[in-house]
């Protein structure tokens, strides 16, 4: 009789506490694997960020814009690898309610400076840099409305409106992009800088902000030093971050949304060290007389403990497992709601994600096992046989 | 029958003490998640009290067609000057009442994080100033027309910091001296900063361009006639108008939504959780009470008493539960004050809300998990065969 089967015995034997014992983790695990997957979303921008990728906005806030002129400016600072420009159009398709990103940008520069983030073939790239009127659109975008190369797409903007008193851009889709990794968001598009600015009504000489490469990471409180000591005490003065600082500063304006995801696993967790824990001591006590007997056999104190703590252990693998398959099933359709995937396009129960439940569950195991094994150790053959 | 089955609920609510650990288990999760529950609830309740408490009837709000949200608004001093003269807008000796505002954001130091923070920047006059019945001054001065001045909603002060009187504040080349601090009845105007519009369209190269037009109705939620207004004259005026009351409304919906739609699903969840252990306790309780039950039986009563005793029992820890977790939401979470990114793409900053609403979800969530936790096990237990019962027990 293998060590195994005896405390799969013990686990099953009274079926109807069993379940509840493991809907309860089922729960608590699957709270953990979605919301650590939203959480993990939140920050993917902050993850995926570049190294030596910096942004350059107007001091005042990144919404205020800075003149075109300070593009070459920003070229000619020491460190610089590669400069870029931007600005924000906040898209729709005529006629439609769903909103997503939109940037006029420098079709020459903005993909060398995103290199890394984003593929695009050759074809796609050229035959968009040639166009004027041309768009690159992200795969999941294009997935979204059906679009496919050559598509005549008309995009509106809910900020801007053009000198002739429309609201509609007339774009050609001439390439597809992908994200170079899964959970890059590949929810927008990007079209010309020139179209935009010459069209709208807002001034021609402006541009939303600028993002940079240095040549090494090393560099980059240098190079942003040098940049906004050089704009200094103009009407326009700089603020330079790197992106990751950006992105992690953008995010926090939304609230500490790390906090509450922690606070609410916490809160679960909490409830199932109550609910577990107790029931487990509820059941080595019940088995009192038993445990007497397996002494009697022979069993070294030692080995019941293992026995009763393997018994707890197995019940928070079996429970949390679950609950993980249960997690990602969920993660999986939440990815597919349309309001979700705008919001938090990177969605996914990653490895990180299952490394950590999987150590919580050995941990949730031991700790609600602990207590009763101990107690079924130092229990004395004669005590409990004579138990009822 | 009613006098046994008081007699049985009393005797399994004295019986308690034999199942302490479990019994007090099953509160203290039920407490924890109405604590949940209601921490979400009371924060979606304070931000859309927030932003609904901001709008009034009684003033009507333009911006440029598509737009959804000032910040994305542009209206020109034409258009301004059109709507002037449209039917349905009040007027005192000074004209018509209608103010043409400016709204820009600038970064503020969120205290919490440390962090960058978008922050309103309102450029008005002294008509917008008329038109905010709820605006007061609790430290200095308002801002004088054409100088650099400016005044801090109240919860400015509170949530970012930097802004305190008389501080000076540097934006581009101008520097801005903080004259004063406002309240506005807990509204969403208290997260704003306000100085004068021609000196911030001024300093913000922003030519003689406004984005968002208040005006007092000459009747109070009537926007008919400058809907009129609109339509005569599509070529010059592409505005959307609504009253200010929909207007904020709807600001108040994604976020406010959000909120809800989140605390719900999480505290169902963990109320099946919860559910799982009232079960578990609820059933040892009729296991442990099978000899008490048996007699119960054999002495004549029928099921019904055992049946209410043990629903009882159950419903009297859920209860006690959502009770306690009720009053640790309501020490740590109600009036707590937070801000977060608006519609607006600007913070707003709101105190956690628990009215009477938000309690009655929490309690009603406590007796929905007591009265499932307890049914089953007191259909087993009204269901026992006495025999069998006895045979436990022995």
């Amino acid at each position: 009789m293998s060590d195994f089967y005896l405390v799969w015995k013990n686990i099953s034997r009274n079926k109807l506490r069993l379940i509840l014992n493991t809907f309860a983790i089922v729960i608590a695990f699957l709270l953990f694997g979605v919301l650590g997957a939203i959480n993990n979303a939140f920050n993917a921008g902050v993850e995926l960020s570049a190294d030596n990728r910096l942004v350059v906005v107007n001091k005042i806030n990144f919404t205020q814009p800075l003149p075109i002129s300070y593009v070459a400016k920003i070229a000619a600072v020491e460190g610089v690898k590669a400069v870029t420009h931007a600005n924000w159009f906040g898209a729709y398709v005529e006629g439609s309610k769903v909103f997503f990103a939109g940037m006029a940008v420098d079709p020459e520069t903005y993909l060398d400076v995103y290199a890394d983030f984003m593929s695009v073939s050759d074809t796609h790239r050229q035959a968009w840099q040639r166009n004027r009127q041309g768009v690159l659109v992200g795969e999941k975008l294009a997935q979204t409305f059906g679009w496919k190369i050559g598509d005549r797409i008309p995009i509106s903007s809910n900020i801007f409106s053009k000198t002739d008193g429309t609201h509609v851009w007339d774009m050609v889709v001439e390439g597809i992009f992908t994200g170079a990794e899964a959970q890059i968001d590949t929810n927008f598009l990007l079209f010309h800088y020139k179209y935009f600015i010459e069209t709208q009504t807002f001034g021609s000489d402006w541009v939303g902000w600028m993002v940079i490469t240095t040549d090494d990471s090393n560099l980059n409180d240098q190079v942003a030093n040098a940049i906004d000591e050089q704009f200094a005490n103009s009407a326009h003065e700089t603020e330079t971050s790197s992106e990751k600082q950006f992105n992690k500063s953008f995010l926090e304006q939304i609230g500490s949304i790390g906090f509450i995801i922690t606070s609410v696993v916490a809160a679960a967790f909490f409830t199932l060290l109550l609910i577990v824990g107790n029931s487990m001591a509820l059941a080595i006590r019940e088995r009192t007389r038993e445990i007497g007997v397996l002494k009697t056999l022979g069993f070294s104190a030692h080995h019941v403990f293992r026995l009763v703590l393997s018994e707890s252990v197995l019940l928070a693998v079996i429970g949390g497992v679950l609950g993980l398959l249960l997690a990602n099933m969920i993660v999986n359709g939440l990815g597919q709601v349309p309001q979700i995937k705008n919001m938090l396009p990177s969605l996914v129960l990653n490895g990180d994600i299952l490394l950590t439940a999987f150590l919580y569950m050995v941990a949730l195991g031991l700790v609600t096992g602990v207590i009763p094994a101990y107690r079924a150790m130092q229990l004395n053959i004669v005590e409990a046989l004579s138990r009822k | 029958m009613w006098s046994q089955i008081s007699s049985v609920i009393s005797m399994n609510i004295r019986s308690i003490p034999q199942r302490l650990w479990m019994s007090l288990a099953t509160i203290l999760a039920v407490a924890v998640v109405v604590a949940v529950l209601l921490a979400f609830l009371a924060m979606g309740n304070g931000f859309r009290t927030t932003l609904q408490g901001s709008g009034s009837d009684e003033l009507a709000v333009l911006i440029r067609s598509g737009s959804q949200a000032e910040l994305n608004s542009v209206l020109s001093r034409e258009q301004v000057n059109l709507i002037a003269e449209s039917p349905g807008i009040a007027r005192d000796e000074k004209g018509p009442l209608i103010s043409a505002e400016l709204y820009l954001i600038v970064d503020g130091i969120k205290k919490t994080t440390q962090g960058k923070a978008n922050l309103p920047f309102r450029g008005i006059d002294e008509r917008g100033l008329e038109l905010r019945k709820n605006v007061q001054l609790t430290q200095g001065r308002m801002f004088e027309p054409g100088k650099n001045e400016i005044v801090v909603g109240e919860a400015i002060l509170r949530e970012f910091a930097g802004f305190e009187l008389g501080n000076i504040i540097k934006l581009g080349r101008a520097q801005w001296q903080v004259v004063g601090v406002f309240s506005a009845g807990g509204s969403v105007f208290e997260s704003e900063l306000w100085a004068d519009v021609r000196t911030v369209q001024g300093q913000f190269d922003r030519g003689n361009s406004f984005q968002i037009i208040r005006a007092k109705l000459a009747t109070p939620g009537d926007v008919a006639p400058l809907e009129q207004t609109i339509k005569a004259d599509q070529q010059r005026l592409n505005l959307d108008v609504s009253t200010e009351k929909a207007y904020y409304q709807e600001q108040s919906q994604g976020v406010g939504d959000l909120i809800f739609y989140l605390g719900w699903p999480l505290a169902i969840a963990m109320a099946l959780g919860a559910l799982a252990g009232a079960l578990n306790t609820m059933y040892n309780s009729v296991a442990q009470r099978a000899g008490e039950i048996a007699t119960l039986r054999a002495i004549g009563f029928p099921g019904i008493p055992v049946f209410c005793g043990t629903l009882f029992e159950s419903l009297a820890l859920s209860l006690i539960g959502g009770l306690l977790g009720t009053m640790a939401a309501y020490l740590f979470f109600d009036g707590i004050s937070t801000s977060t990114l608006g519609s607006s793409f600007t913070q707003i900053v709101f105190r956690f809300d628990m009215n009477a609403d938000v309690i009655i979800n929490g309690m009603t969530l406590a007796a929905v998990i007591g009265v499932f936790g307890g049914f089953f096990p007191a259909l087993r237990a009204a269901r026992l065969p006495v025999l069998l019962a006895f045979a436990a027990a022995a």
